[in-house]
């Protein structure tokens, strides 16, 4: 346990000091910032308009900055044999997945937080009052980034980091699409359905993580969907975690 | 001791080291040589640990590399090394030390050996600001973090200026009468002449000698006993 901790506060160090990151997160704030003239642009309601587009930036910029940093993770750990000097010391294969994964989740949620402090700041300015509710969006959005995370560390094991990005986007775009997927296979023919229907079993169905639309209409999310929704994504990102460190166990490096 | 029973090791049907054995005495230094792509590294990282041998058996005083015991007695620098590039010198160090938990060293003494090696002065540079030089000083540096009793060296005189060479070879001596038993590859043969005790030479894959420099010598220079003990087995 101690080396996983030691690995993950060292990829925080060592993620949070990243060009690439603050590059993002830069514009991340700059589109934060906007979402006032935006609001302003609006006949009526420019809190709803700040809300809407706020939150749907929060969650651009930090998918852009979980996939771009992830992709290189362990792909560049091998790479850069930075692994050969972990692995001579007492430092099992496992430790150094899960300890990447935590240090990275922890990387990205401190660069979230400080994005949802800033459309906080942006919707009580604004006379908007304290948005509590877009706390718990930004949370179940978290759970998407934990899961992302496992996956590109899975696909940095045995491809390239361009491979992981583009592996990962499929998977975005699949993964906020399943309910459609699934109501065109109820629609379909009999091999079609089969292959929809396991697409939607095997893929993260990620709309599960988006609550912005419900919470900018004010509608509120009971405690037993979210309650579902957290078992789900921990048990989803544990098993990707898992699969990963099976894989990183055989690696030839 | 280390001891290496009959290893081999496929990669993508070729078989990169095949049936070598050898053993290397408690506080003796051993080079290990060959030429490009001889096996030399594929070796090293299976003695160390990183990687398993498709068969055959390493032991480090009679633990498997692979063993946390064995692991915290051995220091391992790889060839060119790398590092986290965003991390000082003195960071990166820490960091590779509290990986051993409470087997590393008190952190006046990570300084020392940052000294040691050379890079005190640059220990709060960031690493990409290092020259290759200093990578490869901060690479003996990071082995050198628990105390090992086993060091392996993977080409450490690499990429060092003349004065760099001298001065890791003076602390492999100190090192060497400190009663460390040092494992290392390298194609710089006036090195290992002056360093070595024994010496094993790989080719293909295959251990084609092992024992004293000296009497591997024969009367020749180091540099020419090797080359023709290459060429007749490549014939």
């Amino acid at each position: 346990m101690n080396t996983i901790l030691v690995i993950a506060k060292n990829t925080f160090r060592q993620t949070i000091r990243d060009k690439i990151l603050y590059g993002i997160f830069t514009f991340g704030l700059l589109f934060i910032g906007s979402t006032v003239i935006l609001g302003s642009l609006a006949l009526e309601d420019n809190i709803f308009i700040i809300r809407n587009l706020g939150l749907a930036g929060i969650y651009i910029f930090s998918l852009i900055i979980t996939i771009f940093l992830a992709s290189s993770l362990i792909y560049s750990e091998v790479e850069n044999r930075t692994t050969y000097i972990l692995l001579a010391k007492p430092v099992a294969r496992s430790s150094i997945i899960i300890g990447k994964f935590l240090g990275l989740l922890l990387a990205i949620a401190t660069t979230t937080l400080l994005m949802t402090l800033a459309y906080i700041i942006i919707v009580v300015t604004n006379g908007g009052g304290i948005d509590y509710s877009a706390l718990a969006a930004v949370g179940i959005q978290m759970f998407e980034m934990a899961l992302l995370i496992a996956i590109i560390i899975l696909f940095s094991i045995f491809t390239t980091p361009l491979g992981s990005i583009i592996y990962t986007i499929l998977i975005v775009y699949i993964g906020h699409s399943l309910s459609f997927m699934l109501l065109y296979a109820e629609r379909s023919g009999n091999l079609a359905r089969s292959v929809l229907y396991s697409i939607y079993y095997l893929f993260p169905n990620l709309e599960k993580f988006n609550i912005r639309n419900l919470v900018v209409h004010n509608i509120s999310v009971s405690s037993q969907d979210t309650l579902i929704v957290t078992i789900y994504a921990i048990t989803y990102t544990v098993f990707l975690i898992y699969l990963a460190q099976s894989l990183f166990n055989r690696k030839d490096l | 001791m280390i001891e290496i029973k009959s290893i081999s090791k496929t990669y993508d049907d070729q078989k990169v080291v095949d049936n070598l054995s050898l053993s290397v005495p408690r506080s003796t230094v051993f080079g290990f040589l060959g030429p490009n792509g001889a096996g030399k590294t594929t070796t090293v990282k299976i003695v160390v640990g990183i990687n398993k041998p498709d068969s055959g058996s390493v032991s480090i005083n009679g633990q498997s590399p692979t063993s946390p015991v064995a692991r915290k007695e051995i220091g391992f620098m790889p060839e060119e090394p790398h590092f986290y590039d965003q991390l000082t010198g003195l960071e990166f160090i820490e960091f590779a030390n509290k990986l051993f938990g409470d087997g590393g060293s008190p952190g006046k003494d990570l300084k020392d050996i940052l000294g040691r090696v050379g890079i005190y002065d640059a220990r709060n540079k960031k690493i990409r600001t290092y020259s290759k030089g200093m990578k490869q000083r901060l690479g003996f540096a990071q082995a050198l973090v628990n105390n090992p009793k086993y060091i392996f060296l993977d080409e450490p005189l690499d990429g060092l200026d003349p004065v760099g060479r001298l001065e890791i070879k003076t602390i492999l001596q100190n090192l060497k009468e400190e009663g460390k038993t040092i494992f290392f590859n390298s194609h710089i043969l006036s090195d290992v002449e002056s360093i070595c005790d024994n010496i094993g030479i790989i080719h293909r894959g295959k251990l084609i000698y092992s024992g004293s420099i000296s009497q591997f010598r024969n009367g020749l220079s180091l540099e020419e006993k090797f080359v023709e003990t290459i060429k007749s087995h490549t014939r």
